[in-house]
């Protein structure tokens, strides 16, 4: 059987490594647009505090997954799906233009969500999904340290990686402003109490915090970027962190059902008997997204024992609580989600 | 004192520090990796001990 799975986050290599534990002769290919590896997405939240970040965020360089017979084309982009052939087509500096499929695995995770009104806008901020944007962030700031200068930062949305961000922007040494719309911090994830807790230790460790703001837009003023809210304050740098978009482009392109995600039955099924989607991409049948490594990794096990005929009964989710890698926060209620 | 040592899970890159333990899960201040229990899993991603490696 020939296996290709689309994508190097937790999703696509936990699966790739366990099923290659279930099967040593099925041929599994994994495609990934990415260059460096597999790297810890969590630690990206870490990636100022730490000077060897770029290094060490890499868990698995792709040559120890092909030294476990999986193949690895990297720095390929999938750029269609052909359910009739049950080929991909790829375009990379790889030699193939095409990958056969018997099964295929969809672990394309999200890009950064960016809010309709801030997108005219796109030159004048950063996003922190991926390494490559870590590298870019860091490229930036050296800019000013290497002057003596500590850059000012914006950070644009007070949940999950914003306040992670905040956070480690100002254990680096570095003045943060943090927006955020709603009138608590991390109000999904935290109950009143610990966003009251998370507010005071981001305060104390020097992060300015701003709730209930609507920011309006963002004007570049010489080597400056504005946010405009009902005042207008300049900055060094402003990044923007207002949640994640699953990639559902390629498996609309496909005609596979797609709602928020790509949607999936209990199986992790598309509407193509062949085609499965795991991580952030997928959709499960009561619109659940499951957006946290924990979640992720059980899911790519349990499909990797389905795939291999060593489970018959459906993926249920664990119950996990979400740690937020904020400097000296720890939430007194945390939230089991399921 | 023991010459603590760290661990970083292979999964998803979380650190076990020795000095610090895993309070959260059971594991307190001081406990060496190798006393940790079987079944404790990494706190950020699930995975097992056996997919930690030793930081050098």
């Amino acid at each position: 059987m020939q296996i290709v799975i689309i994508g190097s986050g937790v999703a696509g290599v936990s699966f790739a490594e366990k099923y290659r534990a279930l099967s040593a002769d099925d041929e599994i290919t994994l495609v990934t647009r990415e260059h460096d590896g597999y790297y810890s997405r969590p630690l990206l939240s870490r990636g100022f505090s730490k000077a060897d970040i770029e290094q060490s965020i890499i868990l698995k360089p792709f040559d120890k997954l092909r030294e476990n017979n999986i193949n690895v084309l990297c720095g390929v982009e999938v750029t269609d799906i052909d359910r009739g052939d049950k080929t991909v087509a790829i375009n990379g500096s790889c030699q193939e233009k095409e990958l056969q499929y018997d099964k295929l695995i969809l672990a394309l995770g999200s890009s950064a969500f960016i809010p309709p009104p801030f997108r005219p806008f796109e030159k004048l901020f950063f996003c922190l999904n991926s390494l490559v944007d870590l590298k870019a962030l860091r490229k930036f700031r050296q800019g000013f340290l290497s002057q003596n200068q500590r850059p000012e930062w914006a950070i644009i949305g007070g949940g999950l990686i914003g306040c992670e961000v905040a956070s480690d922007l100002a254990v680096a040494g570095d003045k943060v402003t943090l927006f955020h719309a709603m009138d608590r911090l991390m109000e999904r994830q935290l109950v009143a109490e610990d966003s009251a807790l998370l507010l005071k230790v981001l305060q104390d460790s020097g992060v300015k915090v701003l709730l209930n703001q609507a920011v309006q837009e963002f004007i570049k003023e010489e080597d400056k970027v504005c946010v405009r809210t009902e005042v207008t304050t300049e900055f060094d740098g402003l990044l923007v962190a207002c949640g994640f978009k699953p990639r559902t482009e390629l498996a609309e392109l496909a005609g596979l059902k797609i709602g928020r995600g790509i949607k999936v039955n209990q199986y992790l099924q598309t509407s193509d008997e062949s085609i499965f989607a795991l991580g952030d991409v997928a959709e499960l049948p009561n619109n659940k997204l499951y957006a946290f490594i924990l979640p992720i990794r059980n899911q790519a096990l349990w499909l990797a024992e389905f795939l291999a005929e060593q489970k018959q009964d459906p993926w249920t989710p664990p119950v996990f609580t979400t740690k937020a890698k904020v400097h000296g926060f720890e939430a007194v209620h945390p939230r089991k989600i399921s | 004192m023991p010459d603590y040592k760290k661990y970083q899970c292979g999964v998803c890159g979380h650190i076990y520090d020795e000095a610090e333990g895993d309070p959260d899960t059971g594991i307190a201040p001081g406990t060496l990796w190798e006393d940790i229990p079987d079944d404790w899993r990494c706190p950020e991603c699930g995975a097992e001990k056996s997919e930690y490696d030793l930081m050098g």
